[in-house]
């Protein structure tokens, strides 16, 4: 009798942990195409010395930062790829630099133990700059530049500095979007 | 041990996702403009398409805000740029407009001269009267250039007085408005004839008109050309504006408002002769004898 009802209690929890995770998912997905979409919209509006805030980088960064590498690394690879097919970008390559980028967060943050407020602030901007670099590197490796190394390096320093800027904003919301969609079995990274 | 794992877990995540980019990347690489890869995009373009759309027609504003903000430095040079040029293009263009109507107006008196037959001196206007009781204007033309006392000046439109001083770089010209200026006049219509005296800054009077003259308003009054007369025989005067009874009286009084704009004169001829006008090549059966005055009427 009480084997089973332990039995119960486990498949309610299993199946609380299944819907859980389905609205990680969603939420997640989310927040990726209304990044995307904004990027697309009013972020493209802005620019400022040739370089613009890049959002899906922002998130992807913050999102390493607080829920760990994994997570970090396939935010990155959905939000990349989603950025390359419906941006009409060349394909893997955006995808390929923010698993990396995600991945490299999180990784970076389990070793990082600080409690400034500063941190994100920083991670954001030094990860973003050494994102865009790698995305140049990457493109000149295929033979397909986005412009000389000047260029490549003005931009990708300008749009780590705005996303820094930015991340006062944006952090907190990223963070409450990460609590709402986490399950009670959190991992600290 | 858990977290080994999990690292391990973790790492053969990211491999695989960096397998899968790599594998993107290729594909998309040899595929080209017509691979799947692109097709794919394209599809999701079509879908994400309407969304943009829609984001962008909320968003823009406010975009176009921030936009705003971080551009206000290089727009306000901007904003003094284009306004030097305005500046630069009104200047232009009142220079164009003013050529153009500089164009229209020695285009008329080269016109007049030929309908005219007339012989003489471009000027330019240089200055008006300074005084409230005389109607006048000084021309860049003196007897340097040959101009004499006494010599009628025209316009493209007409009769614009004739010269009262000459010194030798400049004239001054009495224009027909004034009160001491007279011109013997004629009606085209009726033949009849009449002295055309300035009233200043009203219609001229045509006066010495015979009671029994018919004269219509809008009839147009030229030069007589009579012999002795200041002013050759043909240049249009004015048009009657009203005509004044002549019940009881020696003469008719009758109103004429001048063809000049005296207010925007520019360009004049002052008259110095009169040639012989060419006669035309196929005479058109309607021509009347008025619009080709005689060119021994210089004396007029």
């Amino acid at each position: 009798m009480a084997r089973a009802q332990s039995r119960d209690s486990l498949g309610a929890r299993e199946r609380s942990l299944d819907s859980a995770g389905v609205r990680r998912v969603v939420v997640w997905v989310a927040v990726l195409l209304t990044c995307l979409l904004l990027q697309s919209t009013v972020f493209a509006q802005i620019q400022l010395g040739g370089a613009k805030p890049d959002l899906i980088y922002k998130v992807t960064i913050n999102l390493a930062y607080l829920e760990g590498p994994s997570s970090g690394a396939l935010a990155g690879f959905a939000g990349g790829m989603a950025e390359d097919f419906l941006l009409n970008q060349p394909k893997g390559i955006t995808a390929l630099t923010l698993t990396l980028v995600g991945y490299g967060v999180g990784l970076l943050r389990q070793y990082i133990v600080s409690p400034s407020p500063l941190l994100p602030v920083f991670l954001v901007g030094g990860a973003t700059t050494v994102g865009y670099l790698f995305f140049g590197l990457i493109r000149f490796l295929l033979g397909e530049p986005v412009g000389g190394p000047g260029y490549v390096v003005r931009v990708a320093l300008l749009t780590g500095l705005y996303n820094a800027i930015l991340t006062p904003l944006v952090f907190p919301i990223v963070r409450r979007a990460a609590e709402s969609s986490r399950t009670r079995k959190v991992f600290r990274w | 041990m858990a977290l080994s794992r999990r690292a391990r877990s973790t790492r053969l995540l990211v491999i695989t996702l960096v397998f899968i980019s790599l594998m993107t990347i290729t594909i998309d690489y040899r595929g080209g403009q017509s691979g799947p890869l692109e097709l794919a995009g394209k599809g999701a373009l079509t879908v994400v398409g309407p969304m943009q759309q829609a984001v962008a027609k909320i968003a823009h504003p406010i975009g176009a805000f921030f936009s705003g903000i971080v551009h206000i430095a290089s727009l306000q040079s901007e904003n003094r740029r284009l306004q030097d040029e305005l500046r630069k293009l009104r200047t232009e263009n009142t220079q164009a407009i003013g050529a153009i109507v500089e164009n229209d107006q020695l285009r008329g008196l080269l016109g007049i001269k030929a309908r005219l037959g007339l012989k003489g001196i471009t000027s330019t206007v240089i200055a008006e009267s300074l005084s409230n009781f005389e109607w006048s204007v000084t021309i860049d033309a003196g007897s340097s250039q040959g101009v004499k006392a006494d010599e009628a000046v025209v316009s493209a439109d007409g009769l614009v007085g004739h010269v009262t001083e000459v010194t030798p770089l400049w004239s001054k010209v009495t224009l027909i408005l004034d009160p001491t200026s007279a011109v013997a006049g004629r009606l085209v219509d009726s033949g009849d004839t009449g002295l055309v005296v300035g009233n200043g800054d009203h219609d001229m009077s045509m006066q010495m008109v015979a009671p029994s003259a018919k004269v219509n308003p809008g009839e147009a009054v030229v030069t007589a050309g009579f012999r002795g007369g200041l002013y050759p025989a043909g240049i249009l005067v004015g048009l009657v504006s009203h005509v004044a009874p002549a019940e009881g009286s020696l003469s008719k009084v009758v109103s004429i408002a001048p063809v000049v704009d005296f207010s925007s004169l520019q360009f004049v001829v002052v008259v110095t002769g009169t040639r012989p006008i060419p006669p035309p090549a196929s005479p058109s059966p309607g021509a009347s004898a008025s619009s080709s005055p005689s060119a021994g009427a210089s004396g007029g």
